[in-house]
């Protein structure tokens, strides 16, 4: 299998404020995101020539983001997605470096999630007149991510026996890693019994195990391994990726079961191909948390536990911060806040340089108590591999896997 | 071009020109559930595209179903996010595995139709409480304008096919 393993790297991440009421422009946050991770890698004006973005028609395209900073870019290009499409624009950008296009990529996502475009579906979105494929189903009120989903999780219910209280312990773990994380909107730990007596969204959907809608803007920047020595932040390497990695039959996926299996089940060897690993040997997962579900769902696709057992890996204690193998250690969009994905790459570059911005005074020097009590630390003692399974829906995720430098 | 269909608050579009959906509905409209059939490998499919996925072959005759199948999954939705849903609360979306063709041409693949789980009306939605994957449901129409209407599914008086199952609660 072709593969570019540690050609590549993460040099820098940004993000603005996780809020509510971000009272201002995706424009203005894009900007705010790109520039503190141009910071953070240490590159000035003249030193990242290349942007890509992700939105739904809720953002601001890249080449307007760039003027604003001053940069002149060799290449930029905004494509249509959500979830899902920040590990697919890493391997895009290696792609655009490798062929000579542009050096240094900066990938934003910005979005007011909540005062402007809701991600839930509310608003805007459930005033758009229904044409084309959307319906097979939106006539039938299914209209919300949640509302699409859960006819999968169902399923899973019914052929594996996996049970709410199971799947609470998603939102349980991620609540205790977002009590370590001053920037978690939702910093409170809560318990298996407080998910499952949280109202009901969608059966079998709780409050608590949707995830949040947020106003936020994120940045990773990407450039080649050479470069990246040269850089202010300790380098992290890409070893794979895999990039919106589709089922058959995406456009209504029903069709073509078992409707509990997920995009993982065909990235998986793409992305460990490329790596040269087994998920034996990753440290932190970074499952997309859309729902507890599909945090669920996709470990257990990737093999971290065997097909239909993602509920008793979820409930074991092992995704929690000193469990063996802790997922979303910021909180993810459970907790910590919704971005499409990217805050979750932005976590996983942060454990792998050993600097998670957690409560420990020294832990932008790396210093660390490994104290997981509330309002302490949340880095995982001496992380080398992690990976992250970005998810756009149940036929169509991505897949990173990197190591520190 | 049709006006648009207003329907629990939405505007569902039909243009002149949607090859896919507008044959689709005029005939839901006549009370008969017409799906595509491959010209070359003869294999129904739905949504009504424009290329078998199974052989690419482009031409296609619509051929009716019984419009009888089984619960193969569901969701009930108790917190509505479309306006014109609300008062409709706690409604059953269930997901219907057709009679025709299951477990072809692949062992997992089937014809599987999205829709509401409504009574016998056709229009009323059922109550809740008695949905449950593995029950037998038929088609049902529900008429909304002179050129469409929903298809959509009511419980029907035949026996489970398989293991009967609901969210415990």
């Amino acid at each position: 299998m072709k593969s570019l393993k540690d050609k590549y790297c993460i040099v820098g991440v940004g993000e603005t404020e996780y809020s509510r009421n971000s009272g201002r422009t995706t424009r203005a946050m894009a900007v705010e995101a790109i520039r503190k991770a141009m910071v953070d890698a240490g590159l000035g004006p003249g030193d990242v020539d290349g942007m890509m973005s992700y939105q739904s028609g809720d953002s601001t395209p890249a080449n307007w983001v760039a003027s604003d900073l001053g940069l002149r870019l060799n290449f930029y290009m905004d494509v249509f997605g959500g979830g899902s499409s920040t590990e697919a624009l890493v391997g895009l950008a290696m792609g655009a470096i490798e062929t000579g296009m542009c050096n240094t990529v900066a990938l934003f996502r910005s979005m007011n999630g909540y005062t402007e475009f809701r991600i839930g579906g509310t608003g805007a979105r459930a005033a758009q007149p229904v044409r084309s494929l959307d319906l097979a189903q939106v006539p039938f009120g299914m209209r919300s991510a949640g509302q699409a989903f859960a006819l999968t999780f169902m399923r899973h219910m019914y052929e594996y026996g996996t049970t709410s209280e199971q799947v609470a312990h998603v939102r349980v773990a991620h609540s205790k890693h977002a009590s370590q994380n001053p920037k978690a909107t939702q910093r409170e730990r809560v318990t298996v019994q407080d998910v499952v007596g949280s109202r009901w969204i969608v059966k079998p959907l709780h409050l608590l195990d949707c995830c949040l809608e947020t106003d936020n803007a994120t940045c990773v920047i990407v450039t080649g391994a050479e470069r990246a020595r040269d850089m202010k932040a300790r380098p992290v390497h890409i070893l794979g990726v895999a990039g919106r990695v589709n089922k058959p039959r995406t456009d209504f996926h029903w069709a073509h079961g078992p409707i509990t299996r997920v995009a993982g089940y065909y990235a998986k060897d793409i992305v460990f191909g490329q790596a040269g690993i087994t998920p034996e040997d990753v440290d932190v997962t970074g499952s997309y948390d859309a729902f507890t579900f599909t945090t669920m769902l996709q470990l257990e696709e990737y093999g971290f536990c065997q097909k239909g057992e993602g509920g008793q890996y979820v409930s074991s204690g092992i995704i929690e911060l000193g469990g063996t193998r802790p997922n979303n250690t910021s909180g993810g969009h459970l907790c910590e806040g919704y971005t499409h994905g990217m805050s979750m790459v932005i976590e996983n570059v942060r454990q792998l340089r050993g600097t998670v911005d957690d409560y420990c005074p020294g832990a932008a020097k790396g210093e660390h108590t490994y104290d997981y009590a509330p309002g302490r630390c949340r880095q995982v003692k001496d992380a080398e591999i992690t990976m992250n399974l970005g998810w756009a829906m149940p036929p169509t995720g991505s897949a990173l896997i990197m190591r520190r430098g | 071009m049709p006006e648009p269909v207003q329907y629990r608050g939405m505007a569902l579009l039909i243009p002149d020109n949607d090859s896919e959906w507008k044959e689709h509905f005029a005939h839901a409209r006549q009370h008969r559930l017409m799906l595509r059939a491959c010209n070359a490998c003869g294999l129904l499919r739905y949504p009504p595209t424009h290329a078998c996925p199974w052989c690419m072959e482009l031409g296609w005759t619509w051929k009716e179903v019984s419009g009888r199948g089984t619960i193969y999954s569901y969701e009930t939705v108790v917190h509505a996010i479309q306006p014109g849903f609300k008062d409709a609360t706690p409604y059953v979306v269930v997901l219907v595995e057709l009679d025709e063709q299951r477990g072809q041409p692949t062992p997992d693949e089937a014809l599987r139709i999205i829709g509401n789980l409504l009574k016998a009306d056709g229009s009323t939605f059922e109550d809740a409480k008695s949905v449950a994957i593995g029950k037998r449901v038929r088609v049902v129409f529900h008429d909304l304008a002179p050129h469409m209407a929903l298809p959509q599914f009511a419980l029907s008086d035949e026996a489970p096919t398989g293991r009967v199952w609901q969210l415990p609660e």
